[in-house]
């Protein structure tokens, strides 16, 4: 309990922090907004009376300490420039980010474990070999190429098999489950390959730590065959240290996916940020990056306590001695 | 020692096989020597648990079955020490095929090997396994019903396609320039104008696809002799999306707001006096002086009709009096108008529903014309619309004017482009022709700042067809500079053109010693740094906007040029009273500016759209400024 609480004033504390980064680095950022609004051809005038309507001319501080305010009455402000709230904004890019990283997430660990699993576990040296050049050559594969190749593969109208759509999320969002899923079928698939090859061989060293230690021998002279004691006693000894490579997989997939949500023409949170952050809409990006910060924050709190639930020893390091 | 020999023991079992030749390869393991005792022993007492194993006919519990699977491997490893463990070795793999071998020499442990030891069974020995096993098969039967199990084949209006010719009921096309957001009263940006203008929000005038001015909500027009009163007679029985109705008087409030309220392109309305309704249906606009491009101005933002009793968010929704409504925006994303049924005009919505779907990246666009997201896709890159040129029976690739101009803008105040010989020097070493072509050689030469479609517009190409080095460099040389003592000049403009005109650009200014750096920067960026500082030495935009000759008599402009007989040409023209001379003197003072090299106009941009073959009555000419959709429709098999 100490613990949680004491990550919680760390999570506060911390925020605080981020909120003034964020604040500041758009504030030094060149690049007017309301020039931009007012576009090419305005007059000074013009730009002055968007200034003011957007409460650009107040003093810094003031604007940090009303954003600040609004924040912790869970007020994330509605952007300049699309006059909607942030709030409602995010979660609708959240609607295909959140499912895309999950997929992702999916395909990263079948992969991932399955085949980490494999290049611990077969007994032919080619195929452990075969396993580690591919998890290196998939960490190794960009994103964006990685990508063009599925697209150029498995894409309707472009590719050799044409398969999934490779364009677009459809306008209605979810209320057409089967075309949203497929949508996001060649994006999460980038993903998975390119997460999976990480994970893959995050698997294969603490599989291979575990496999030379006496607790699978101890397990196996249980009874168990060598691969049953990897996968019932192994598996649940590495699993601390796999949440932990998920969970930090999962938190940089949101702005990791970024490139792919671009490729993928997804309107997703990071393809959003993107596009705010051109068009210098402060009181978006800055809420867009704050709610980013306190989401890895986050997450790295739950997977620390998952961590501890999974790992005895944590939980009282002093008595390990 | 016996390392590897994973093939004596066998119960005939698929799951079994390395079970108990496991447990002695880690007995044996030289690395985990201190451990071979300990081992030693676990595998031991597994054989004895074994021998007490429950008789015939009483329960088998999980903990019994494993500790029979260990008997075996302690007995082998017992008969490892004996005579059969070594044959067993001889074997090698191929009793894992047999699974006869005797797993022991006691003949009762042989027995339940044989016959009483279950069938290891995944499915029943363990939930854990179960679930996994489920889940990952779940996982490949619903990845292949994905892939296979689609929804029919449907044409663009949702219906199964391929029975007989039909008119979709939507049409999705596809767009590179998003608007932000709807409130074309505040927002600039011409993908705006692009999206709304004739098609959500209608004008008091039009301008037809030459950029002719042409009746839109004002049947017809007269102006005064002196040019100073234009009175324009409204259609009667309009409504507005909502149902309120459309009068002169809903045009002379939005006109006077425009002023009064400094809305986007309220400047374009020069010498504004007053606007007011004569009556229900006729409308009359008074100037201080002759304005000879009001009726044009009127056809933008400045002569947009809007409900002055509704009260709406304008950044998310739009009342209009057009032939669509907006029925979703997704901002930076997608546009969906749907039919206007209050509409009674000319221009009555031929489809049902169109979907705008806005696309960064080129690839993108092109990736969803392909799979048939979307039917038409304009602007398409010239250079990349070779494959649809050549699938003339899937496609109709067709190019259309603009008035977009690539402007390479030479800072007229800057401390070296401020010589009127290093900016020549830069228009005659620029290769024009080899810009054009590798854009995909649809272009077209300029040479002056007006393109076709506006007034005063006379082919100056030639003035720039033909690329003089040699005496580019002589004048750089007059000017102090050459290949030894290279000026050093900085370009910079918008990521949204692309890198490879910066790169040409840097190229061919070497051959006469210009060190040309560039920079790439975002939209604002530049915004800030040449626009508003006007702190530059060469700068890139597309200037696509029409009747825009006055930043050229225009001081305070970004350009920083100043020329009094430009300025003096235009406001004759501007004051003009008939279109005629308005032509003649905007001709003239576009020779002068041309002539002084504040710029090099690199050409005038053509757009190229791709449409599926079946598309109709979508505009070729200027759609990135203006695309009324009305007309469009997709007729498939």
């Amino acid at each position: 309990m100490r613990f949680v609480l004491q990550r919680l004033a760390l999570f506060v504390v911390t925020l605080l922090g981020v909120s003034v980064l964020v604040f500041a680095a758009l504030r030094v950022l060149p690049g007017d907004m309301a020039q931009l609004m007012a576009g090419m051809n305005s007059t000074p005038g013009r730009v002055a009376s968007i200034r003011k309507s957007m409460g650009l001319d107040r003093p810094v501080f003031e604007q940090y300490t009303g954003w600040l305010w609004g924040l912790m009455h869970g007020d994330f402000g509605m952007s300049m420039l699309t006059g909607r709230a942030i709030a409602a904004t995010v979660k609708t890019r959240a609607s295909v980010t959140f499912p895309l990283i999950a997929l992702g997430l999916l395909a990263a660990m079948v992969i991932g474990l399955v085949f980490g699993y494999e290049a611990t576990m077969s007994h032919r040296p080619a195929v452990r070999v075969m396993f580690h050049l591919l998890a290196l050559v998939g960490g190794a594969i960009p994103a964006l190429w990685g990508g063009l190749l599925l697209i150029l593969l498995f894409s309707k109208g472009m590719g050799i098999i044409g398969l999934f759509p490779s364009q677009g999320f459809p306008a209605s969002g979810w209320r057409q489950p089967v075309q949203a899923l497929s949508s996001l079928a060649l994006p999460a698939l980038t993903v998975g390959i390119i997460d999976g090859a990480t994970l893959m061989r995050y698997t294969r060293s603490a599989l291979t730590e575990l496999l030379s230690s006496d607790v699978i021998a101890m397990t196996m002279a249980s009874g168990y065959t060598r691969r049953q004691a990897m996968v019932r006693v192994g598996f649940r000894l590495a699993l601390p240290q796999l949440v932990s490579v998920t969970g930090l997989l999962f938190a940089s997939m949101v702005t990791g996916v970024m490139v792919i949500e671009n490729l993928f023409a997804l309107p997703g949170i990071g393809y959003g940020l993107v596009t705010d952050l051109g068009n210098r809409d402060l009181i978006a990006v800055q809420s867009e990056l704050f709610m980013l910060a306190a989401f890895f924050l986050f997450v790295g709190f739950i997977v620390d306590v998952i961590h501890r639930l999974l790992d005895p020893r944590m939980r009282h390091p002093e008595q390990e001695g | 020692m016996l390392r590897g020999s994973h093939g004596p023991i066998s119960f005939g079992v698929r799951f079994e096989k390395f079970r108990a030749c496991h447990i002695i390869v880690v007995a044996v393991d030289p690395s985990g020597g201190e451990h071979l005792a300990y081992q030693l022993i676990m595998a031991k007492s597994a054989a004895l648990e074994a021998v007490a194993l429950p008789g015939d006919g009483e329960p088998w519990t999980g903990l019994a079955r494993r500790n029979m699977a260990s008997t075996q491997g302690a007995h082998d490893f017992d008969g490892a020490t004996t005579n059969r463990g070594v044959s067993n070795r001889k074997r090698g793999n191929e009793s894992l095929t047999e699974g006869h071998v005797p797993a022991s020499m006691d003949p009762a442990l042989q027995a339940r090997a044989r016959h009483e030891l279950p069938t290891y069974d995944v499915w029943k020995s363990n939930h854990k396994s179960k679930l996994w096993v489920l889940a990952i098969m779940t996982m490949v039967v619903a990845m292949v019903v994905l892939a296979f199990v689609r929804p029919p084949a449907r044409g663009g209006d949702g219906r199964p396609a391929g029975f007989q010719t039909q008119s979709a009921q939507r049409v999705s096309i596809g767009l590179k320039l998003a608007p932000a957001n709807l409130d074309i009263r505040n927002q600039s940006g011409s993908s705006l104008d692009q999206v709304l203008i004739g098609n959500v929000y209608e004008g008091i005038v039009a301008r037809d696809s030459n950029n002719k001015v042409v009746p839109a909500l004002a049947k017809s027009w007269v102006v005064s002799n002196d040019a100073l009163r234009y009175t324009f007679t409204m259609n009667t029985g309009m409504t507005f999306s909502n149902g309120d109705r459309l009068n002169a008087e809903d045009a002379a409030w939005s006109v006077n707001e425009l002023v009064k309220r400094g809305y986007h392109d309220a400047q374009l309305l020069k010498h504004f006096e007053s606007a007011k309704a004569l009556d229900n249906s006729t409308l009359q606009i008074v100037l201080t002086a002759p304005y000879s491009d009001l009726l044009w101005v009127l056809t933008g933002r400045p002569g947009l009709v809007f409900d002055r009793h509704a009260r709406y968010d304008m950044k998310t929704q739009a009342i209009g009096s057009g032939p669509y409504t907006v029925e979703r925006f997704v901002p930076n994303s997608s546009l969906t108008l749907v039919a206007n049924s209050r509409y009674r005009g000319p221009y009555r919505a031929k489809t049902a529903s169109i979907v705008l779907h806005y696309y960064n990246d080129d690839n993108a666009a092109i990736n969803a014309l392909k799979s048939g997201d979307i039917q038409v896709l304009a602007p398409i890159t010239q250079s990349l619309s070779g494959p649809f040129d050549r699938d003339s029976t899937n496609y109709d690739v067709k190019v259309g004017e603009g008035t977009d101009k690539f402007v390479l803008a030479m800072n007229c105040k800057g401390s070296k482009t401020s010589d009127v010989r290093i900016r020549e020097a830069i228009r005659m070493a620029i290769d024009h022709k080899a810009i054009v072509a590798s854009r995909g050689g649809v272009d077209r030469l300029m040479g002056g700042p007006i393109a076709p479609l506006d007034p005063g517009y006379e082919d100056l190409g030639a003035r720039v067809s033909h690329t003089d080095v040699r005496r580019a460099a002589k004048l750089l040389k007059e000017a102090g500079y050459d290949r030894q003592n290279p000026l050093a000049l900085r370009l910079e403009y918008a990521n949204i053109y692309g890198t490879e005109l910066g790169d040409q650009l840097r190229s061919q200014l070497r051959e006469i010693g210009i060190n040309l750096q560039v920079h790439v920067v975002e939209f604002s960026t530049w915004m800030q740094d040449v626009y508003t500082n006007k702190n530059y030495d060469l700068s890139l935009v597309d200037h696509n906007e029409s009747h825009d000759f006055s930043q050229w008599a225009d001081r305070g402009y970004y350009y920083n040029y100043d020329n009094p007989e430009v300025r003096n040409l235009y406001d004759q023209a501007m004051s003009a009273t008939t279109e005629a001379r308005k032509s003649e003197l905007l001709q003239r003072a576009a020779r002068v500016v041309s002539s002084d090299s504040p710029a090099d106009w690199l050409f005038n941009y053509r757009i190229t759209t791709v449409m599926r073959s079946g598309v109709s009555g979508f505009p070729i000419n200027m759609n990135q400024a203006l695309m009324p959709l009305w007309n469009v429709t997709f007729t498939h098999e």
